[in-house]
């Protein structure tokens, strides 16, 4: 469901994530590099065969339906974001051209949600997690299975988002059938991902050595996704809101009784971006955000160690 | 000076018992050596050490004047050849000419003189026709040799064979052993595979609780059932 | 979802394979993001970059009903369901009922918009695998600089997949015949045994594949064998494919 085939999505929002992409893998290959050293192509290979390899078998979860394991956050947490978002991003490529599993035009879109954002959110949570609620076995695991929830929770916004920004769908119902799957989808994920962890934990616990090993740079990374998050969340809100007659029709067809007072106007409600439409304007919000805290947070840390 | 010097090599897994523990053993050149043993004897832990895999604990070992170490792991490695035991360890590119052309780019060479290179040991191994298919197409005996030439590409001084009559029929095991012997490198093969072992080398060397418990003529050998029994090879 | 009919889309010798595979994978995205320019309701426009793709594989002389007809036919079954939502949930003036959701014109016209534009790109991109082996397809990744790291790990995880998915089979017929169970959950368990088995597997194979490229002087960078060449053909070939598309697509937008 994650995969977004060709045909939904607008020339702006297409190139939009395919230029935000291009820039996150480029960042996420210096840092798997850095990370895994001159042991990166056969531990990258490894896991890309692995996720495709999990990804074929199919767990019944009840009433005659299987889900299978997307991978995304078990990778970003044994491997590291960086490497985590290469194999994902390989999977991706590959299922879409050999698979036709979404498009070749929306490949930009799909890595930017399925190998950047799933496997970016669950480390995040993961990372963030474990600095908040400290070690121990149960209390890893639980974060754990929060952390691919909402992981993939995250992609189903993102495809919502980037359906409405192609003006296809109102965000509304986008998000509602969207999000719905992905919420379900989920709930299955985290259930995978925690068992496997557990079952690693016992068989294999030197691959999760790398995944708590505390240190400064990702309390910077936990704040800074932290304050990130709530820029993305506010992002939305307002653009959801730009378009308050779609969403009003929506929820009247969909039998909501809708707000009949004046619609949440955001300021940035009919607001025209200089180039490319409103996801520019929400992009860069974003970065501007998490840099600005990054850059604030960089100094504290230099700062606390002199 | 002997090509290979093996003198107390002594090793052991992190966190596993000892391996090998004082195991001394001199090969010259053009020697062809049979490495027997029961499982777990050691055979592959010592043939790794000749291709600069492991480092010893304790002793050394000298090939070709030079001591194995992580310094000289490179030059060591063109010098050595180490067959594994499975061949899809070995063929893990694509193709089998980018996996036979591996050894030779890594080394430097300009990537069309690698590809000729390649090309020449397929067609030495019969293999020519495949070199643009992946290795699960083809049989176990050929992959076996497809190992083989990724290694043979190299030209290395010492081949080192980890069990390579694995899974061949008996005429896959003949046609292998006119194929070495026709060969001039220093051969050291690891095998619980007496017949193949019979056929190609003259010399044998035991490994036994780490040591090596016999090492003279492989027809000595064969020749006394009570040496045979001793070290479970019977 | 079997991996092992990668293999067969063995090149088949004809004007479209002799150009490179970049250029192929190149020709393809421009197609597929030429059907995503073309603005809704932009029927003629969209057949017409059908039929270029089916006269693309006419040349290429790829079997247009056994393989482009049908390989599609199951991604676009996809297509269709996720498009549902579209057809029923965009607002304007109804048109018909599906059962409890009315549809609506603007949906009806997005929800076609969605398949034409989903089928001619599909159509790209079944022509671009049937031309196109596995080993090419990453020469042609290498070619237009994708992440080394992703193009390496890709061909590592070629060869790898196909042993982890006969030990996948191995395991479960393991598992079968120790009669693991027959409810949903206990088949879970086995699976997640098997999965977290695989993993397992894939990481020590991974670890020894490592062993036999140190052993071959591997010192962290996979050189590439060859770089297939770019040449003229291939300018002119995607030159003139990208003013093909670039000309339906401005037809439908002057339209």
């Amino acid at each position: 469901m994650a995969h977004i085939p060709d045909g939904f999505l607008s020339p702006s929002v297409l190139a939009g994530t395919a230029a935000a992409s291009v820039a996150a893998l480029a960042v996420a290959a210096r840092r798997s590099r850095a990370t895994l050293g001159e042991r990166e192509a056969p531990l990258l290979g490894a896991a890309t065969a692995f996720v495709f390899a999990a990804q074929m078998l199919n767990f019944p979860i009840g009433a005659g339906t299987s889900a299978h394991l997307l991978g995304g956050t078990l990778v970003a947490v044994t491997l590291g974001p960086g490497s985590g978002m290469l194999v994902m991003f390989a999977v991706v490529l590959v299922q879409a051209l050999l698979f036709q599993d979404g498009g070749v035009a929306a490949l930009g879109a799909n890595t930017l949600n399925i190998a950047v954002l799933g496997p970016g959110v669950g480390w995040l949570i993961f990372r963030t997690g474990v600095h908040l609620l400290g070690p121990g076995h149960r209390r890893r695991l639980g974060v754990v299975g929060a952390a691919a929830f909402l992981s993939t929770a995250s992609v189903g916004v993102a495809v919502a988002l980037e359906l409405a920004l192609s003006d296809l769908v109102p965000f509304g119902p986008a998000l509602l059938v969207v999000g719905s799957v992905h919420l379900i989808v989920g709930v299955a994920e985290a259930g995978l991902t925690m068992a496997i962890f557990a079952l690693l934990g016992r068989s294999r616990p030197e691959l999760l050595a790398r995944a708590t090993a505390p240190s400064p740079a990702a309390r910077r990374w936990a704040w800074a996704a932290a304050a990130g998050s709530l820029a993305i969340a506010v992002a939305t809100a307002y653009l959801a809101s730009a378009r308050p007659d779609a969403l009003q029709a929506a929820a009247a067809r969909l039998g909501i009784a809708g707000p009949d007072a004046a619609p949440l106007q955001g300021p940035f409600a009919g607001y025209t971006a200089p180039l490319g439409g409103p996801w520019v304007a929400a992009a860069l919000g974003v970065v501007v955000v998490f840099g600005l805290i990054w850059g604030v947070a960089s100094l504290a840390g230099a700062r606390r160690r002199l | 000076m002997p090509l290979i010097a093996v003198e107390q090599l002594t090793f052991r897994y992190p966190g596993g018992a000892v391996v090998l523990e004082g195991v001394s053993l001199a090969v010259e050149r053009g020697e062809r050596v049979a490495l027997l043993g029961a499982t777990g004897a050691g055979k592959s832990t010592l043939l790794q050490h000749l291709n600069a895999l492991l480092t010893p604990g304790a002793g050394h070992v000298v090939v070709d004047g030079l001591v194995v170490g992580p310094d000289t792991a490179r030059e060591v490695r063109r010098r050595v050849g180490l067959v594994f035991q499975d061949p899809d360890d070995q063929l893990f590119l694509p193709t089998l000419l980018e996996d036979v052309a591996f050894g030779p780019l890594n080394d430097g060479a300009p990537p069309a003189d690698a590809e000729a290179r390649a090309l020449r040991v397929l067609a030495e191994l019969g293999l020519e026709g495949a070199h643009s298919r992946a290795a699960h197409h083809l049989s176990g005996g050929e992959r076996r040799l497809a190992a083989l030439a990724t290694v043979l590409v190299s030209a290395p001084l010492v081949l080192a064979l980890d069990e390579p009559s694995g899974d061949l029929d008996a005429r896959g095991r003949r046609r292998l052993v006119t194929l070495l012997r026709a060969r001039k490198e220093t051969l050291i093969v690891a095998t619980h595979d007496l017949e193949f072992a019979r056929m190609l080398c003259d010399r044998a060397v035991v490994l036994a609780d780490g040591r090596v418990g016999w090492d003279g003529r492989f027809q000595e050998l064969l020749a006394s059932p009570l040496l045979l029994e001793r070290y479970g090879l019977a | 979802m079997s991996f092992h009919h990668l293999d067969h889309y063995a090149a088949i010798p004809s004007p479209l394979t002799r150009v490179p595979p970049a250029a192929r994978l190149l020709g393809t995205v421009t197609i597929a993001l030429g059907a995503a320019s073309v603005p809704l309701a932009a029927w003629p426009q969209l057949a017409a970059l059908g039929l270029l793709v089916l006269a693309l594989a006419a040349a290429a002389r790829v079997p247009i009903v056994t393989v482009m007809l049908q390989r599609a036919v199951w991604p676009l079954g996809f297509v269709v369901a996720a498009s549902v939502a579209v057809l029923v949930f965009v607002p304007g003036r109804p048109v018909a009922h599906l059962g409890p959701f009315t549809v609506s014109d603007a949906g009806a016209v997005r929800f076609g918009s969605v398949l034409g534009r989903a089928a001619v790109a599909l159509e790209a991109a079944v022509l671009l695998v049937s031309t196109t082996s596995f080993p090419q397809l990453l020469h042609a990744f290498r070619r237009l600089r994708l992440p080394r790291a992703v193009t390496v790990a890709l061909g590592l995880a070629y060869r790898l997949l196909y042993i982890l998915v006969d030990e996948i089979e191995r395991l479960q017929r393991a598992a079968r015949s120790r009669n693991a169970g027959a409810g949903a959950a206990s088949r879970r368990r086995v699976l997640v045994g098997i999965t977290a088995a695989v993993l397992g597997r894939a990481l020590a194979r991974g670890e020894r594949t490592h062993q036999a490229m140190l052993a071959r002087g591997f010192q962290g960078d996979l050189p590439p064998l060859h770089e297939t060449s770019w040449d003229a053909r291939a300018t002119v070939s995607l030159a003139a494919l990208a003013l093909a598309v670039a000309g339906i697509v401005w037809w439908a937008r002057a339209g």
